[in-house]
């Protein structure tokens, strides 16, 4: 046994120097930072990427990597700092090992000295000595076994320093692949920006193609639209040619029509020119005849005057033998006268005489009458010769009129005729060339039409063809555009899946970096431990000694505070003795609170009851009021009546006075004090009754008061039962009032005006609603500044609220404007919520 | 803010639009005369049930010409119409001497509405081509015009169908607001 300790502290005597000189062992402090100094700068150099979010966040990340990594590096000089004062403690910890080894051996020295001293003396001693050293041994195990248990938790400490060691190169190595992975992520990133680039450029590309090909199109419509214009040009003149033609062919047929027309009157012309021939053949083998008349006139004429000439050769010779006869006659006289006897010659001579000259006178009448008939016959001849010759002359001129007529009529229908002609051949030359023109124009326009069928067909071919194309090129470009936005949604997908890596990444460096906080905590919580430790090591050998004393302390303290305990757990007791009672107390207090509610709704009843009991009292009071009214109106006719006894009375008693003094003076005096005294009384009552009725008007004021502050405060059910008495109907009517106001405000104003109760209500009703309709629509369909003077008449017509009416305007003024917020909804617009309707209302 | 701009607006870029009422019984011809004063033309027309508004450009000035239908029951809604009103134009049937009393009462009890404190009167003896018609005078005193106070007014005789008067009117209405502004 001892001979083991022996060796034991040789071996603790060789290594003791050794273990003084011990350095301390140090952590590369590069290993540390040079691991987490390559970190973070590599993102702040992508920060041109195209996405902003994405480099933000990275950079973010990146600050807080580095601040992690930061952390991680002032975490990592704490830890040397900490390994450090571990090294120290060890040393320390080491060197108190030396000292209770030295002590250790100081003693085996002492035991050995004192052995050596005590060796023969003391062997009685030894047996003590014995156990001494069996307790001491006890101890020394003791601490051995502190000593091998500290060993044992150093080398853990040792393991877990290592293990840490391991866990940060873990860690950096993590943060390495990470970092790897992240510039791979950012790499794949930039590709796919890039690839988005060039796709996007595509897609511009193909858009442009795109808008080329719509260009195209557009171009090729634009070419088709002037086509279509052109075939409509065509169509258009081939109408317009239709319709010349049309008017052409009308033309031709209006002068066919002209000319069957002046042919038919070049017939009636030439029969009437024929006829004039005729007639004027006539005339020409009737003059002749007529000349031939005019001969014979003319020889009877010369007849006759021959005849005349001879009639006043007669005549001469009559007048010459009249002359004989009166000269004879005169003879015949110189002879009567001759013969103045011969009276009866005389006679006969006379008688002779007288018939000669009767005869004369007969002759010379008929000569006259031959002459007068002769003279006749000449002037009728005459006249007939004038008028033939007039009629022949006038014939002449008829006949020179006539044919210069004719003549003239010939030239004019010849010039007509010819210029006729010249038109028809025009007209035909006309129709021709226009049938020429028409001809040509149909052949135009076929071959236009034929063209321009042949150009559609070809543009709408080419269209077609070009939309056929545009149509693929679309597609494709759709196609296109869907596998990019498909690739931009995978390529999103990827960055929101290198995002969620990332994210996972960061979620794993930051539970890394909270291991590493744990681990860190952990460590320092083992090097706290291991100080802990070590000056529980120093301390134990305090303790050691002190522990008998504070056993001893703990003893008196451990009986103090069991003392106390028991105080405490007496008090504990009291306490919940006290809940108990406050528990009570609140039961009691509860059960109060429940008699006091049930108080409450008995007072409650008991108000309403009194409340009843008041309006029964104040009618029971009204009808006394009523009754001592009435009964002070009997009162006052009693004492009306009663006065007036009593004057008649004093009437009645001044009258015997005079009369009766001495015998009923003392009777009515009687009477008189009597009816005085009554009449006082009555006076009394009178006054007392007043004062009872102004009591009870006081009370009834009172008691109306009440009610009111009793109908104010729950006005609702009561006000209806309570409708009867007149003050609450008008508290009542001024309650409505505010209410009937606007309502007569709102309504149309008929009643107002005398004009306007003319027209029956149903068909003003009618009206109103016409009206009310015109108006609406107006109101919709108008302007804003007439929509806005139409609120006030809306509102007026469906009677809407001053509020809507507002809110109404408003809104009309947030459209106007362009500047404001939408007003909130009043009124009946506002959402029909049923909870929330105490706040507006 | 809205109603600042506008009137900054109407400041900038000229004046704003006169608001004329056109009012009347009915049967006066008040539509007649609103579209003979805006096409210049006759046109048939039924009884307005409602109104109707043009705008007429009259002297390059604008005005928003109301033509509220003059029906007995629907008069009571002009004074829906009657704020910021600059001028008013009462139609009277020259001819119709029964119902001058009617015009009368509602002519005044239109005058008497706060809102048409300051609209300037124009009274239209209308229908004056007609044989009984009244003369000017005549309607202007069955009207009680010339007991007015503090009110522009004037009186002219109109024939919307023949279109004699109204440019006279029109006229006057014009200088009228023009030399109140």
């Amino acid at each position: 046994m001892f001979a083991k300790l022996k060796k034991k502290i040789a071996e603790e005597a060789a290594t003791a120097p050794r273990s003084g000189v011990r350095i301390p062992r140090t952590i590369s402090k590069e290993s540390i930072t040079s691991v987490g100094a390559d970190s973070g700068d590599d993102f702040a150099s992508d920060g041109s990427s195209s996405r902003d979010d994405l480099p933000a966040q990275l950079l973010r990340r990146n600050d807080q990597i580095r601040k992690l990594e930061a952390k991680l590096s002032d975490y990592a000089e704490q830890l040397r700092i900490m390994q450090k004062t571990k090294d120290k403690l060890e040393i320390a910890l080491e060197k108190q090992q030396d000292s209770s080894i030295k002590k250790l051996q100081d003693q085996n020295e002492c035991h050995q000295a004192s052995r050596a001293k005590v060796a023969e003396g003391m062997a009685l001693a030894l047996e003590k000595k014995d156990q001494e050293w069996v307790e001491k041994m006890t101890d020394v195990e003791k601490v051995y076994m502190e000593k091998a248990s500290l060993s044992s938790r150093l080398e853990e400490m040792m393991e877990q320093s290592l293990a840490l060691f391991q866990k940060r190169d873990d860690l950096d190595e993590l943060e390495g692949f990470q970092q790897q992975e992240l510039a791979k992520v950012k790499h794949m990133l930039l590709k796919k920006e890039e690839q988005q680039n060039q796709q996007d450029q595509e897609l511009q590309l193909k858009e442009a193609e795109v808008q080329s090909a719509k260009r195209g199109l557009s171009e090729a419509k634009g070419k088709l639209q002037a086509l279509e214009q052109q075939h409509e040009e065509s169509c258009s003149l081939n109408t317009e040619l239709e319709i010349e033609r049309e008017e052409l062919l009308l033309l031709r047929e209006e002068a066919d029509k002209k000319m069957s027309k002046l042919e038919r009157r070049c017939q009636e012309l030439q029969s009437v020119l024929q006829q004039v021939s005729e007639d004027f053949q006539k005339s020409q083998s009737m003059v002749p005849t007529l000349e031939r008349s005019l001969h014979e006139l003319q020889t009877e004429h010369d007849a006759l005057k021959l005849q005349q000439q001879k009639a006043a050769v007669t005549e001469e010779d009559k007048e010459r033998l009249l002359v004989d006869l009166q000269k004879k006659v005169i003879s015949l006289e110189r002879r009567l006268q001759g013969n103045l006897s011969q009276d009866e010659h005389l006679q006969e001579f006379l008688q002779e005489k007288s018939s000669l000259e009767q005869s004369l006178e007969e002759t010379r009448a008929e000569l006259l009458l031959v002459r007068t008939n002769h003279a006749d016959t000449v002037s009728s001849l005459e006249t007939q010769v004038s008028r033939m010759s007039c009629t022949i002359t006038e014939l002449q001129t008829l006949l020179r009129h006539k044919d210069d007529s004719s003549r003239a009529y010939r030239e004019r229908t010849d010039t007509q005729i010819a210029d006729l002609e010249q038109n028809v051949v025009e007209s035909s030359e006309r129709l021709k060339s226009a049938e020429r023109q028409i001809t040509d124009n149909q052949q135009h326009m076929d071959k236009l039409q034929g063209e321009w069928s042949a150009e559609k067909a070809f543009l709408d071919q080419q269209v077609c063809l070009l939309q056929q194309q545009s149509e693929e090129k679309a597609s494709c470009l759709e196609e296109s555009i869907t596998a990019l936005q498909t690739e931009r949604q995978m390529l999103h997908d990827r960055i929101a899946d290198l995002d969620d890596q990332r994210g996972e990444a960061n979620s794993i460096v930051s539970q890394r970096a909270e291991e590493l906080e744990q681990c860190r905590a952990e460590l320092n919580s083992r090097q706290t431990v291991s100080t802990e430790i070590a000056k529980a090591l120093e301390e134990t050998r305090r303790q050691k000694e002190e522990l008998q004393i504070q056993v001893g302390e703990l003893t008196t303290s451990l009986q103090s505070s069991q003392q106390e305990l028991s105080t405490v757990t007496e008090k504990l007791a009291l306490n919940e003795e006290d809940i108990k009672t406050l528990q009570n107390e609140v039961q009691c207090l509860q059960a109060s609170i429940v008699k006091l509610q049930e108080e409450v709704e008995h007072q409650r009843v008991q108000l309403e009851q009194m409340e009843l009991d008041k309006d029964s009292q104040l009618i029971s009071l009204r009808e006394e009021l009523l009754s001592q009214t009435q009964q002070l109106d009997s009162c006052q006719a009693r004492i009306s009546y009663l006065e007036v006894e009593v004057e008649t009375l004093t009437e009645q008693l001044h009258s015997p006075e005079v009369c009766e003094e001495d015998q009923n003076g003392s009777v009515t005096v009687d009477d008189l004090d009597h009816i005085q005294k009554v009449n006082r009384e009555l006076e009394q009552q009178l006054t007392d009754k007043n004062r009872t009725i102004k009591q009870l008007q006081q009370r009834l004021a009172e008691l109306k008061r009440t009610l009111q502050k009793e109908l104010k405060l729950k006005p609702e059910p009561e006000a209806e039962g309570k409708e009867k008495f007149p003050e609450s109907r008008a508290d009542k009517q001024e309650r409505f009032c505010p209410e009937l106001l606007p309502a007569s405000m709102l309504s149309p104003p008929t009643s107002n005006t005398m004009v306007t109760n003319t027209s029956d209500l149903n068909d003003s009703r009618e009206i109103n609603f016409e009206y009310l309709k015109h108006v609406v629509l107006k109101f919709m369909s108008s302007r804003d500044v007439e929509a806005f003077q139409l609120i006030r008449a809306v509102s007026v017509l469906l009677n809407f609220s001053r509020e809507e009416e507002d809110m109404l305007k408003q809104t009309l003024e947030y459209k106007m404007s362009w500047f404001g917020s939408k007003p909130s909804p009043k009124g009946t617009i506002r959402p029909s919520i049923s909870g929330a309707s105490t706040h507006w209302s | 803010m809205g109603g600042f701009f506008s009137s900054l607006f109407f400041g900038l870029f000229g004046t704003r639009e006169m608001r004329i009422l056109i009012l009347g019984l009915d049967g006066a011809g008040k539509t007649t005369i609103l579209y003979r004063l805006q096409v210049g033309e006759v046109v048939t027309t039924i009884p307005t049930i409602g109104f109707n508004v043009e705008t007429v450009t009259y002297r390059n000035l604008k005005f928003q010409v109301w033509d509220l239908g003059g029906q007995t029951s629907i008069r009571p809604y002009w004074r829906c119409y009657y704020s910021n009103t600059d001028a008013v134009i009462y139609v009277v049937d020259s001819s119709d001497r029964d119902r001058m009393g009617i015009s009368k009462s509602e002519l005044v009890a239109m005058l008497e509405e706060e809102e048409l404190k300051k609209a300037i009167l124009v009274v239209f003896a209308n229908k004056q081509d007609m044989d009984q018609a009244m003369t000017p005078t005549e309607v202007a005193n069955s009207l009680g015009l010339p007991a007015l106070k503090d009110r522009k007014w004037q009186i002219f005789k109109t024939s919307a169908t023949k279109g004699t008067g109204l440019d006279e009117a029109m006229e006057w209405l014009v200088d009228s607001l023009k030399s109140r502004q």
